[in-house]
């Protein structure tokens, strides 16, 4: 029987849907682990995962950050963490499969010693938890700290398999285990041969940004797959784990009924928006050197456009998908006209959801005068056969409000209306709406008769939820995001070539903002007047989400 | 919220349904499945925590048939609830009488929500032919839970006698966990196996199916053995290394709640293994709809019956009279 081949587990079996796909045993070890978002998003999710039962028995999290902390006391930090963070209610049972699986290792991002600790503690798991050597560095920290960290993961070996050394003959395992092309989706969890799983693998995880702009984003993409392969390098971008932007493959691609529409003989012009209701919190600091632009647009809106205009995959593994999405990103092409067409905002004090919320060079820890953008709208194209001719229009700011992201698809008007003017005056455009957050689901809108002897025909909503068609709660992004990250999948995360690509399409719009003051805009409203009147100059109108 | 009509039709709860939506302001349009649950009256309530459970994770149609005993007259009651105390789900109660239970499918069709998969689940005893229970013949999906009947290893044999593609029964659901700790305690290696055995409560039919799957899936036959429970207490791997090394892989839980997993040359572990509540189980039955080949291949080495999964998906209504020869 080929089922009891060298390697594989005769219990696994494919068609067996009801057992989780788990990962190998791993250790994930967390930098930065007292951050906002790791107490915020990584450590619920990890809680949520063991709730789940979507660890393996051999796991252990190692919480790196600088405090005098013992065990006990991280375990009641994650304890805390847990109650006002995970998804799902607090329950025992999953807690006392996590519990026992905490560590904490005191260090600074440069510390030998710490991370001398880090190698020991380590080692030491790999015997008591049988984590058989596999971990996950995930690098909850800012930016500014990646080169340092990256540095002592070198120095201290732990960038490579096996037991505290740094041999040659890692690298080519790295290519053999990890991620290679027709490792499909499905069949990933129990992969790897007996040598790999004998030394182990090993991971690391980086956040958005990745760099500031084309040059300091390739700099760190060398930094990062020098230190690790390439392989083994997991860019997240926490919008590619939410279940609607999945959902976008799983609507173009599953169905007859969208893709012949979906190109420039049907489509007037897409719109995406990312709009968060928040302002800029505890992060001034950062975002007063980065920018809605670097913050948003470079990745996650340019993340989106590619799913929805990318071509259809050869297959739905890692390699196949990028390649599709990086085509995508290569033929973005900005407009001529930046003057109108490339329109940045900040907003001033204004009023939201009832209550006064101070403009943004008031926030903590922002320059005076800040000439950074809170609110970015931007045309794009892509230049292809498909897209030829329909306009990208992106924005995403803060204050703005509400909280919505979405990629609405605007179709054009029928060619001939065989009714009377006054018949269709409530007719718009035909949109297809997918919104990713929230009240995730599909939004069809197409004109419906009004009942009554007039024939009078109304824009009406067909509604898909998701609450109301499946499970009431959708994972969160990062439980889906760093499940992969163990199971060694690399579908959902962006390679560098994709960051490379994005940045090529900031770098000239930030070049033509550097010597320009962004427009100014309410706190509450849906950003500049100049950004509606880049939309209007070509007929059109932004979408309420 | 819910309306009660008694002495009704099948056309009167539609419309009361359509009603209890419109009020309810037209929620719960994205009903993903329908389904159809055979119980009798005392179990009703049971039967209620658990759909209501399932279909926080599920949104679907409930439809719960009560058969009152055929000799009394003809009647229909009915209580017709949209986002009530089920939970979100729209739900029909209906108790048929007389001869109507026979012919509850007259009733229960046109309540159907439209194209979407229908799944029935018998809690209680199960049938000894599904064919002969209309219900279970426009089901997609079959529910049974042999843990219920009075014999319940002979009710497993049954099941594996009636089987078609698309039955499942609880006491496999019962049995996921367990799989899912012994093949995640044997992922780290590649083995071979050489004995296996499952220990727990005499007559559990999960015991049978656990060993089942084991005997399916490692080539070896894996042994059942009588404990005092409760369910199943024990569940053991022998298996032998790619490197030659012997293993034992011990998973024990004397009491219902937590196991300790002992593996040989390793430290023992404590896990929570809990019995899960009948909800949990429904819950995961509605999470796939298609057939469970694994179910089939552990049942037929469980109960040592051939060509499981050469039965066809669907069977055809076989009407038997349950009256007849009774009154003559």
């Amino acid at each position: 029987m080929d089922r009891d081949g060298p390697g594989a587990n005769p219990l696994r079996d494919p068609r067996d849907r009801r057992l989780p796909r788990v990962p190998d045993p791993c250790t994930l070890v967390v930098f930065g682990v007292t951050g906002d978002l790791a107490t915020k998003k990584l450590i619920p999710a990890v809680y949520d995962l063991a709730g789940r039962g979507l660890l393996p028995l051999g796991f252990a999290l190692v919480g790196v950050g600088r405090r005098e902390w013992s065990d006990r006391d991280f375990e009641r930090f994650v304890r805390q963490v847990v109650g006002e963070h995970a998804r799902t209610a607090f329950s025992e049972d999953a807690w006392s499969r996590l519990a026992p699986c905490l560590r904490f290792v005191n260090s600074s991002f440069d510390d030998d010693a710490g991370f001398d600790d880090l190698v020991k503690a380590l080692d030491e798991l790999r015997t008591i938890h049988g984590t058989q050597g596999n971990a996950a560095f995930y690098l909850a920290i800012p930016p500014s700290a990646y080169q340092v960290v990256l540095r002592q993961l070198h120095r201290s070996g732990l960038c490579h398999a096996g037991p505290g050394s740094s041999g040659l003959g890692d690298l080519g395992l790295h290519d053999f285990e990890v991620g290679g092309p027709g490792q499909g989706d499905s069949e990933m969890g129990s992969g790897g041969t007996d040598t790999a799983r004998r030394r182990g693998w090993r991971r690391v995880v980086v956040e958005k940004p990745f760099g500031t702009d084309l040059a300091s984003a390739r700099e760190l993409n060398d930094l990062v797959d020098d230190v690790f392969t390439k392989q083994d390098v997991f860019r997240i971008d926490h919008y590619l784990g939410k279940e609607t932007v999945q959902n976008l493959l799983a609507l173009r691609f599953a169905n007859t009924l969208f893709e012949p529409v979906w190109n420039s003989h049907y489509v007037d012009s897409v719109q995406i928006t990312v709009a968060e209701a928040g302002g800029i919190e505890s992060r001034g600091e950062f975002y007063d050197a980065t920018g809605a632009a670097r913050d948003v647009l470079q990745n996650h809106l340019l993340q989106l456009l590619a799913l929805c205009a990318m071509e259809e995959p050869v297959s739905f593994d890692a390699e196949a998908l990028r390649l599709e999405k990086r085509k995508v990103l290569n033929a973005i092409s900005l407009p001529a006209d930046h003057e109108h067409y490339a329109i940045r905002g900040q907003y001033e004090q204004g009023w939201l959801a009832g209550r006064r919320v101070p403009g943004y060079r008031d926030e903590a820890d922002v320059a005076e005068g800040s000439t950074t953008e809170t609110y970015a709208a931007v045309r794009l194209a892509v230049e292809t056969r498909r897209w030829a001719g329909v306009p990208f229009y992106l924005r995403t700011g803060k204050r703005l409000p509400r909280q919505v992201t979405e990629i609405a698809v605007v179709f054009k008007r029928a060619p001939h209306l065989p009714f009377a003017a006054t018949d269709t005056v409530e007719l718009g455009q035909n949109q297809l709406v997918v919104r990713v957050q929230p009240e995730e689901g599909v939004t069809l809108r197409f004109g419906s008769k009004v009942p009554g002897p007039a024939f009078e025909v109304r824009e009406v909503s067909m509604d898909f939820l998701y609450g109301e068609a499946f499970t009431e709660a959708s994972p969160e992004a990062y439980e889906r995001l760093v499940l992969d990250v163990l199971l060694g999948d690399k579908t959902l995360f962006p390679d560098s070539d994709e960051v490379e690509a994005s940045w090529r399409v900031i770098d000239p719009l930030e070049a033509f903002w550097a010597d320009r003051p962004p427009f100014s805009y309410r706190a509450g409203e849906w950003g500049p007047l100049a950004a509606h009147s880049m939309v209007e100059r070509d007929g059109r109108v932004w979408r309420r989400p | 919220m819910s309306t009660t009509l008694w002495d009704t039709t099948g056309s009167d709860i539609t419309a009361s349904l359509a009603a209890e939506r419109h009020r309810a302001g037209g929620i719960g349009g994205g009903q993903a499945l329908t389904l159809v649950i055979v119980v009798a009256e005392h179990e009703v309530a049971a039967a209620e925590q658990a759909a209501t459970i399932a279909g926080q994770a599920h949104p679907s149609r409930l439809l719960l048939v009560v058969r009152r005993p055929a000799d009394a007259s003809d009647r229909l009651d009915a209580e017709v609830s949209v986002g009530g105390r089920l939970g979100p789900a729209e739900a029909v109660i209906m108790r048929m009488y007389g001869r109507l239970a026979l012919h509850a499918e007259s009733v229960v069709l046109p309540l159907l929500a439209p194209d979407a998969p229908v799944v029935a689940w018998w809690h209680g005893p199960p049938p000894d032919e599904i064919a002969a229970d209309s219900l279970g013949t426009f089901a997609g999906r079959r529910i049974t839970d042999c843990a219920l009947a009075p014999d319940p290893l002979g009710a497993l044999h049954q099941r594996a006698a009636d089987y078609a593609s698309g039955d499942t029964d609880l006491a496999w659901t019962r049995c996921t966990p367990w799989r899912a700790l012994l093949a995640g305690a044997l992922d780290p290696v590649s083995y071979r196996a050489t004995a296996a055995s499952v220990t727990g409560e005499a007559g559990n039919p999960s015991v049978a199916l656990l060993a089942g799957w084991l005997s399916a899936r490692l080539g070896v036959q894996a042994t059942c053995m009588d404990g005092d429970g409760p369910g199943i207490t024990t569940a053991e791997v022998a298996v032998e290394t790619s490197s030659a090394a012997h293993r034992v892989v011990t998973i024990c839980r004397p009491d219902g709640r937590s196991a300790t997993l002992s593996v040989s040359g390793e430290m023992d572990r404590q896990l929570p293994l809990t019995r899960r509540r009948l909800g949990d189980l429904l819950t995961e039955e509605l999470r796939r709809l298609e057939p469970d080949p694994v179910y089939a291949e552990a049942l037929a080495a469980a109960t040592a019956t051939a060509d499981l999964d050469a039965r066809p998906s669907s069977r055809r209504h076989i009407w038997r009279d349950p009256m007849a020869g009774a009154g003559s």
